[in-house]
C-alpha cells in the first residue's frame, strides 16, 4: 500500500520530534519537517502531502501566513494548526485562513491520532 | 510546597542546618502525617494542648482527631481541614524536624508564629500556603516593585509557577529579587509579547539548571545543551507564554508574540521596572524575567 505523507511544521525541533513520534505510532505516513513557514511552503508544494501540522508563531514567515499560501495552491489541503496560542482571534485567523482543525499546546496524545486515524481512513477510501 | 518556604525560613534564621533541611525534607517524602503536628502547624492547637491528647491516647485506645474535638481543642471542620492535608500526603517539614530531634515541638510553634508575624500571615493564609496554593505563594514571598504593570506581572508569576508545577517540578520555590542593572545569563531563552502592552520574557539559568529544565521538560535523558536540549528550555517559555495569551483574551486583552529566541553568555542590561523572580528547583535556580522595557542583549 502506498503510505501518505505528512508534513510537520515547527521551529522547536523538541515538538517535531514529538509529533512525528505519535504520527509513526500511528503507521502509514512518510514524515517530512520544516522549521519555518517558509520552508513549509516550499515543501507542500514539492510533496502534496496528505496531511499538515502546522504552528503559528514561527520566525521567516509564520503559521497563518504559511497556511494561506498553501490554501491558495491546494484548496483541499489537510492543514491542522498546532499553537500554544488559542486564543479566540488566533483560532478564528486560523479557521477563516483554512485550517481543518487547531490542536492547542500541550496537547492530549489521543487528540493528534484521532486526526491522523481520521485523514488515513479518509484517503484510504478515496 | 509551604514545607520549603518554612524550611528556608528556618535556615536562614540559623534555627536549623543545610544538612538537617535536606534531611527533614527527604523524610517528608517517605513518612507519614501526625494529626498533632499538622494542628500546631495549622495553627489550630497549641503544643501543650497536643501534648494532653497525645498523654490521653496513652491511657485510652481512641483516635487523635476524636479526643481532640471531646477536649474542644478542635471543630468537626477543622478535623477535616487536617485529615484533608493529612490525604494529601503532604508531610510538613515540621514533623519531620521534631521526629529527627532538630526542633522540639514548642520550638517549632514559636518558629511559626515568629513565621507569620514575620510574613504577616493569618491563619486562613497559612492554609492556603500549606494547600499549595499558587496565588498565596506567590502574593507572599515575591515583593513586585509597584509599577503600572504590578497586576500583569503577578499574574504572569503565578501562571509561571503553576506550569513549572505542572511541566518541570512539583514543589519549586519561589523568592523576590531586585531587578540588576546588568544580569549575566549562561542560557538565556527570551520572547517578546507584543499588543497593547510590549512585554519581554526570558529565562536565565546556568547550564546545570538550563539542562534539569531542559531534560524535565522533554522526558528526555539529554546530556549536552545540544539543538535539543535548547528546544525544550525554549519551548516551555513558548507553551507558558501562549498559555498567558490565552488568559489575557479570555480577560479581553489581544496579545501577540513572537519567536523565542536562545542565547548563551548573554549580558542583560534596560529591565527597568520589570520583574525579575528567582525559581529555585532541587538542581538549583533558574530566573524567569518580564519587562515592558525594552532591554539590550
Amino acid at each position: 500500500m502506498k503510505p501518505l505523507l505528512a508534513l510537520v511544521v515547527d521551529d522547536s525541533i523538541l515538538v517535531r520530534s514529538a509529533i512525528k513520534e505519535i504520527i509513526k505510532l500511528c503507521g502509514g505516513f512518510v514524515i517530512f519537517e520544516a522549521s519555518n513557514g517558509q520552508i513549509a511552503v516550499d515543501t507542500y508544494k514539492d510533496v502534496r502531502p496528505d496531511l499538515v501540522f502546522l504552528d503559528i508563531v514561527m520566525p521567516i514567515r509564520d503559521g497563518i501566513d504559511a497556511l494561506i499560501e498553501i490554501k491558495a495552491f491546494d484548496p483541499q489541503a489537510t492543514v491542522v494548526i498546532v499553537s500554544a496560542v488559542a486564543t479566540h482571534s488566533q483560532v478564528k485567523r486560523a479557521i477563516q485562513a483554512g485550517a481543518s482543525d487547531f490542536v492547542q499546546k500541550p496537547w492530549e496524545q489521543s487528540r493528534i491520532i484521532s486526526i491522523v486515524e481520521k485523514v488515513k481512513e479518509k484517503k484510504r477510501g478515496m | 510546597m509551604f514545607s520549603l518556604y518554612f524550611g528556608h525560613y528556618l535556615l536562614n534564621r540559623g534555627l536549623i542546618t543545610p544538612d538537617q533541611l535536606t534531611d527533614a525534607l527527604d523524610l517528608t517524602e517517605s513518612v507519614h502525617l501526625k494529626l498533632g503536628v499538622l494542628a500546631v502547624n495549622a495553627g489550630y492547637m497549641t503544643a501543650s494542648r497536643v501534648g494532653k491528647v497525645h498523654q490521653m491516647q496513652t491511657k485510652v485506645d481512641r483516635m487523635f482527631g476524636e479526643l481532640a474535638i471531646e477536649l474542644g481543642f478542635l471543630t468537626k471542620k477543622q478535623l477535616d481541614d487536617l485529615l484533608s492535608t493529612q490525604k494529601q500526603g503532604h508531610l510538613l517539614l515540621g514533623q519531620a524536624l521534631v521526629d529527627k530531634d532538630y526542633l522540639s515541638l514548642e520550638q517549632l510553634q514559636v518558629a511559626l508564629d515568629e513565621y507569620k508575624k514575620a510574613y504577616g500571615l493569618s491563619e486562613g493564609q497559612i492554609y492556603k500556603l500549606q494547600q499549595g496554593d499558587v496565588d498565596e505563594i506567590v502574593n507572599t514571598f515575591v515583593r513586585i516593585a509597584d509599577s503600572p504593570e504590578k497586576a500583569l506581572y503577578t499574574f504572569y508569576i503565578s501562571l509561571m509557577l503553576r506550569n513549572v508545577i505542572r511541566f518541570i517540578d512539583n514543589s519549586p520555590r519561589v523568592e523576590s529579587s531586585q531587578i540588576p542593572e546588568k544580569l549575566n545569563a549562561e542560557w538565556l531563552v527570551w520572547q517578546e509579547i507584543t499588543g497593547s502592552v510590549n512585554l519581554f520574557t526570558a529565562i536565565a539559568a546556568e547550564e546545570p539548571v538550563f539542562m534539569d529544565l531542559a531534560r524535565r521538560y522533554s522526558g528526555q535523558g539529554l546530556l549536552e545543551p545540544d539543538e535539543l536540549a535548547q528546544a525544550s528550555v525554549a519551548e516551555f517559555l513558548n507553551l507558558h507564554n501562549g498559555l498567558f495569551l490565552v488568559n489575557m483574551s479570555n480577560n479581553g486583552v489581544e496579545l501577540e508574540m513572537k519567536p523565542q529566541l536562545i542565547g548563551q553568555n548573554k549580558t542583560v542590561t534596560g529591565l527597568g521596572t520589570g520583574c525579575i523572580v528567582p525559581v529555585y528547583l532541587r538542581s538549583g535556580r533558574f530566573d524567569v524575567i518580564i519587562s515592558d522595557s525594552n532591554p539590550a542583549l
